[in-house]
């Protein structure tokens, strides 16, 4: 009968329809490799923390062979927005790093698992009360805090030595930092550094120096347009004067050390957080040194320990007992912490940071010697930035690039700025 | 799949009562064929149209359920954003720079095969194919490159890299675009030889020369085909992307020199989570493009001939 096969026919194609459609958008964290679960671990940082990070994972899975780790990592901005489109899609990693930045809006929005769920097989009690407070939102714990970190001014050794500038000082003020760099350009040519006027980080050092805050408790913003247009002010002549970077090669810094002007042989120095600073080594064979951020005239430290980033588990892993146990090798385990050394900065398991410390080596080293050096100095880290301030760090980035081509000046830039950071926190 | 039904042609002549099955049967064997277009369309096309369209009346910010604020998105875009109206500006000239370019160099690189008399083919091929891989992310990255500090446009010229100064980035996103003239020119040359030859025959014997021949015949003779380009070129340019994503690294800079309407939509989307606002930017991007658009077909009568119009 024609009319049986028709309709045979009809189901068919409509199934196969269906297939072809339903193949566009498969399911997510049930992937199944050979039997294995299958996690995706992702993190922003530099091929010298890709390079650790791939021998701890290739660890972690011979000692779970049921697990397989797919790994990828990029520069902080390009992850920024990938985790973003991918968190939204419902597509976030099984275990994913995070910055303080983001902690906020990830947790509220869903996109984290509860931890305490998987606490037979995640360990914190090794971690400090305080550190491990900044992992939640609201009393619930939905990231761990991976390490601890500060800003730094990372420079050129070699350099600097040679040109007879005096070196950096415990204590230096912004009126020392900016006669340095001025002196740099006029013994070396280059300008002595980057322009820090689009680095949100470094007017935030700046603004502490003086006491004030980018934020207030209640989340708003912290500082007036006058503070920026003086910020922007100082910044902008240093780069009229050639004493720090132009606007060209400011423009192109993506949080990636490569494209610093520090990596790329156009500046003599830095201002970045301290354990990516490992990156510059592999451009700069002749060494770098860390000094710290300058500080307010009257010596007040406008730097902080932070938590350098954070990790965090899906709220829809499908393999939620593996991811936690990836988190918690990475953070509890001896070896991995052997491998992974300061990294990402100084490990924030206590015993293991007493048993790895005299261990350290190399720029390892050199990043606790200069944690150290700072120890009991400098003033309580602020809370967690509102869930805007993921936004805003680009805003700020943006605005000052007008003031750096010379399209605005510092008082325009930073009144745009403050408008548009008050629509920012309001939604 | 082999059947065995009888050709419904056939049937038509027995009976008058089987009629109306038989076309009910083709329209569902119609429907049938037609389903895997109608599913597409209407899961991945109509409803997430339909969604966004609700999403820019709301303050959705991509983590918790949107809430309904009206049109506060639309009277933020136009009202407190400068930065969206910097976009706007920095489409408009990226549009007027990148679309007549584009057109002239397709037509004149199509006259050029149209006379040409051997491997033809081959030059037709190499031409079209910068379209097939300019849409690519890695042809812009190489892009990015070439017009980079110590780029090889750097090193020829002297000029410095041009994706890092505002005067000059846009122009470089607008060259990768103009670099993509393979469709509009296969489409020009299609209707250069749909014009008569005996049309050319006659403006010579009139003793018009080529210039005057170009003016007065093929012009004429091309202008649907000129206005086809026009729209669809247009039309696609205001929706510019991925170029300047790649020539800008992601950013628009310098000091938003690329950040065209798309990048700008894309950061507010999924760099700052306001969709709503997004979402909104997206239908007025549509609203002014039909604009445009109507604007382009409204225009055209006064310079479009079609032959079949006859003499005018």
């Amino acid at each position: 009968m024609p009319g049986h096969r028709t309709k045979g026919f009809c189901a068919s194609a409509v199934a196969l329809a269906l297939c072809v459609l339903a193949a566009g958008c498969g399911g997510s964290g049930e992937s199944v490799g050979g039997g294995k679960a299958v996690l995706r671990y992702t993190w922003w940082g530099n091929p010298d923390r890709a390079e650790r990070t791939e021998q701890a994972v290739a660890l972690f899975e011979k000692q779970h062979p049921n697990v397989q780790v797919q790994t990828s990592f990029s520069g902080y901005d390009a992850y920024k927005q990938k985790l973003a489109v991918q968190a939204t899609g419902g597509d976030a990693p099984d275990v994913m790093q995070l910055d303080y930045r983001q902690i906020d809006q990830y947790a509220s929005g869903g996109v984290l698992l509860d931890l305490a769920k998987q606490k037979a097989v995640l360990r914190t009690s090794e971690i400090d009360s305080g550190l491990l407070a900044t992992g939640r939102v609201d009393g619930t714990q939905y990231a761990i805090p991976q390490g601890r970190g500060t800003e730094t001014v990372v420079y050129d050794v070699k350099t600097w030595k040679a040109s007879g500038v005096p070196l950096p000082a415990q204590g230096w003020t912004w009126n020392d930092w900016a006669q340095a760099v001025r002196a740099l350009k006029k013994k070396t040519g280059e300008p002595g550094a980057t322009d820090p006027g689009q680095s949100e980080d470094a007017f935030e050092v700046w603004l502490r120096g003086q006491g004030k805050a980018l934020y207030t408790k209640e989340g708003g913003l912290g500082f007036t347009a006058a503070d920026l247009t003086r910020w922007w002010t100082f910044t902008d002549r240093l780069r009229r004067e050639g004493a720090v970077s132009p606007a060209e090669q400011t423009t192109q810094l993506d949080g990636s050390v490569e494209n610093t002007p520090l990596g790329r042989g156009k500046a003599v120095s830095d201002t970045n957080w301290d354990a990516p600073s490992s990156g510059y080594l592999a451009i700069i064979p002749t060494g770098i040194a860390l000094a710290p951020m300058p500080s307010g005239s009257d010596g007040t430290p406008g730097q902080y320990f932070k938590p350098s980033m954070f990790l965090g588990v899906s709220a829809h892993t499908g393999h939620a007992e593996a991811a936690a146990q990836l988190v918690d090798f990475l953070l509890n385990d001896q070896d991995a912490a052997k491998i992974l050394g300061a990294t990402r900065g100084i490990p924030v398991n206590e015993t293991i940071r007493r048993e790895t410390a005299p261990l350290l080596k190399d720029f390892d080293k050199t990043v606790a010697d200069y944690q150290a050096s700072l120890e009991g100095t400098l003033k309580d880290p602020p809370q967690a930035p509102p869930s805007g301030d993921n936004a805003l760090q680009t805003t700020f980035q943006r605005d000052y690039d007008q003031v750096s081509y010379e399209r605005m000046t510092p008082r325009e830039a930073a009144e745009n700025y403050v408008t548009e950071a008050k629509a920012e926190l309001r939604s | 799949m082999t059947t065995t039904a009888i050709p419904t042609g056939e049937k038509r002549a027995t009976a008058p009562t089987t009629k109306r099955r038989t076309k009910r049967e083709r329209q569902g064997a119609a429907w049938v064929f037609l389903s895997p277009w109608v599913l597409g369309a209407s899961v991945l096309t109509l409803l997430p149209m339909a969604v966004s369209l609700y999403l820019s009346f709301t303050d959705y910010n991509l983590f918790d359920p949107p809430h309904w604020v009206g049109l506060r998105n639309y009277t933020q875009m136009f009202t407190e954003d400068p930065r969206y109206w910097r976009s706007v500006t920095t489409t408009l000239m990226y549009v007027v720079i990148a679309v007549p370019l584009q057109l002239a160099l397709a037509l004149v690189v199509a006259l050029a095969l149209k006379s040409m008399k051997r491997g033809k083919a081959f030059y037709r091929s190499a031409f079209y194919a910068p379209s097939l891989l300019g849409a690519s992310m890695s042809i812009a990255l190489v892009w990015r490159a070439v017009f980079n500090d110590g780029g090889t446009v750097d090193n020829l010229f002297g000029t410095g890299g041009w994706v890092n100064r505002p005067g000059w980035a846009l122009l470089a996103v607008a060259l990768l675009t103009v670099w993509q003239f393979g469709a509009p020119m296969v489409i020009f040359l299609a209707g250069l030889q749909q014009i008569p030859a005996e049309l050319y025959e006659a403006a010579a014997v009139d003793g018009a020369g080529t210039w005057r021949q170009f003016l007065s015949v093929t012009v004429p003779m091309l202008s649907p085909v000129l206005f086809f380009n026009l729209v669809l070129q247009t039309i696609q340019a205001f929706q510019v992307f991925t170029p300047a994503f790649a020539v800008s690294a992601g950013k628009g800079g310098p000091a938003d020199s690329t950040l065209v309407y798309t990048m700008y939509l894309y950061d507010r989307g999924f760099v700052a989570s306001h969709m709503g606002y997004a979402s909104a930017m997206a239908w007025v991007l549509l609203l002014v493009i039909g604009v445009v658009t109507a604007v382009l077909f409204r225009t055209s009568r006064s310079w479009v001939f079609y032959a079949s119009e006859g003499d005018r």
